[in-house]
């Protein structure tokens, strides 16, 4: 094999290809700025604004977020004085590693046994169940778990990253967000739970295949992984744990410069992942594309998920801590018990 | 003790019904946005003729008789001695352009003129010297065009811009 034809084999590999570069770090970094360049458009068109503008006219001011990053990269980083230098470095890098690390295993596309740039690849990730390979950085069996597993960690570096800054704002913003997290984790849990009883599996890769998308065969299950998903990266209107007007930013108050941007990545990649699972899940994933293709079609979806997601700013408020505890124990865990009823119903009668 | 103060009861449907609508009415705005911003150094709102602007002086009316200096309550008119006569002199840093000294002044050396713009690149531009202070600023120091509009109300949107001749 020439010296190419090798570097495209190791470039394409999935686990280097869709942890580094599709959807992974690179293509991450540029969708954090799109994104939030996004929000801050779509809130101003909403509220008779304009957003930023000036720094490039004829791209809408996307250059703004270029300039931000760059101004926020090359501050200064300020440790303060009674705080333990090593954790308070390493806290925001964990975050977003935890925050980050499920990419690895989510299933965004399968392989076909010829025809396509990852065809070779075929054996490597090969899937039983669907018998087909699947793109994914590692392919495990019951990946909708370990997903989730690897996403629920996030709420607690927070809450290590709000400790070791010995900020008053930072440990009431950590202490709102392990509220939070305790009352939208068994939502997630239990509307993934649903699906994994409807489709009889905890593949994402064969929910997929089954041909029937999620949001058709229990849309319950859809509307509370997507209201969980606003709560656990705190997107609004359960923005709670970093309410600028009452807590600065809340757990990520004492951080500026690199460290800063790295708090504030944490929940959109966060928020990303998420959306990556719901486009797989509830929204038919890859189906009925495959191979790279397919791999596009489920990061377009996400990336929806993820705008409309954002969008959500525009609209509303802020809830208060306990109108979104009492929303979410009283309203929706008994919705999330329908729904669970509602996968039984239909996994039984209607998908095999 | 008193029983705490239940929640008031609402219907879950009902809710869930003004939710989709707040998102509904957000999704009209985002597809058919109603800006009211002015693009300002493009655009600027044409201002009524009494409008309080940047004030200059007529150096050979000027007396020197240090009223205006004297009433301004914000500091920012001083007199300096320039070839044996006392001129005003004013630092728009200070002003806050209540017109005193144009209204004391008993020879009307002093004159608010009809440009707003005291935007500076430098704080010591802010400061006006007689000589400077002499210019007319009359027209707008600017190179490009700036469009006058006007604000009128409108019946849909609140507000709109309407060119101004």
């Amino acid at each position: 094999m020439d010296i190419l034809g090798l570097l495209r084999f190791y470039i394409l590999y999935p686990s280097f290809f869709v942890t580094v570069i599709f959807p992974g770090l690179v293509f991450t970094l540029l969708l954090l700025l799109v994104t939030i360049w996004f929000e801050r458009k779509a809130a101003a068109r909403v509220q008779m604004r304009i957003g930023p503008y000036y720094a490039s006219k004829r791209l809408g001011g996307i250059l703004q977020l270029v300039a931000d990053a760059v101004k926020f990269v090359f501050s200064e980083i300020i440790i303060p004085n009674e705080v333990n230098p090593t954790l308070y470095a390493l806290a925001p890098v964990l975050m977003v590693i935890a925050s980050f690390l499920p990419i690895a295993v989510i299933p965004l596309s399968v392989i076909p046994p010829s025809g396509s740039v990852f065809s070779i690849y075929f054996k490597d990730f090969y899937d039983p169940d669907i018998n087909a390979g699947v793109i994914a950085g590692l392919f495990v069996n019951y990946n909708l778990l370990l997903v989730l597993a690897i996403e629920s960690v996030y709420p607690i570096f927070v809450v290590l990253l709000a400790w070791s800054t010995n900020n008053r704002f930072a440990v009431v913003g950590a202490v709102r967000e392990t509220y939070l997290s305790v009352s939208y984790d068994v939502i997630l849990l239990m509307s993934t739970l649903a699906m994994a009883l409807e489709y009889h599996t905890l593949d994402i890769a064969k929910i997929v295949s089954y041909g029937i998308p999620g949001i058709v065969a229990n849309p319950l299950a859809a509307f509370l992984f997507f209201v969980a998903m606003l709560m656990g990266s705190s997107r609004f209107p359960f923005d709670i744990s970093e309410a600028e007007t009452e807590l600065v930013i809340g757990p990520y108050t004492e951080y500026s410069g690199f460290l800063f941007v790295l708090t504030m990545a944490g929940s959109y990649v966060g928020n990303f992942i998420y959306a990556l699972v719901f486009a797989d899940v509830f929204l038919w994933g890859w189906y009925p594309l495959s191979g790279f293709p397919g791999l596009v079609l489920t990061v377009l979806k996400a990336v929806i998920v993820l705008f409309f997601a954002t969008f959500m700013r525009s609209v509303y408020a802020r809830y208060r801590v306990d109108q979104a505890l009492r929303g979410s124990w009283k309203y929706l865990l008994p919705l999330a018990f329908a729904s669970l009823i509602l996968g039984m119903v239909v996994g039984y009668v209607w998908i095999r | 003790m008193d029983k705490v103060k239940e929640y008031k009861k609402a219907n879950p449907f009902k809710l869930f019904g003004d939710h989709v609508q707040a998102i509904g009415t957000g999704i009209k705005y985002f597809v058919r946005p109603q800006r009211i911003t002015l693009k300002y150094p493009e655009e600027a709102l044409s201002l009524p003729s009494g409008y309080r602007g940047l004030i200059r002086l007529y150096k050979d009316v000027c007396i020197g008789c240090t009223l205006c200096a004297m009433v301004c309550p914000a500091d920012a008119m001083k007199m300096v001695t320039q070839e044996g006569k006392k001129l005003p002199t004013i630092n728009y840093g200070r002003c806050v352009f209540c017109g005193f000294c144009v209204d004391i002044c008993p020879v009307d050396a002093l004159k608010e003129t009809g440009v707003h713009d005291a935007a500076f690149t430098n704080r010591r531009d802010l400061v006006f010297y007689p000589d400077k202070f002499n210019k007319s600023y009359d027209e707008p120091p600017t190179e490009r065009v700036v469009k006058k509009v006007k604000a009128v109300v409108d019946e849909k949107r609140g507000i709109k811009y309407v060119p101004d001749e």
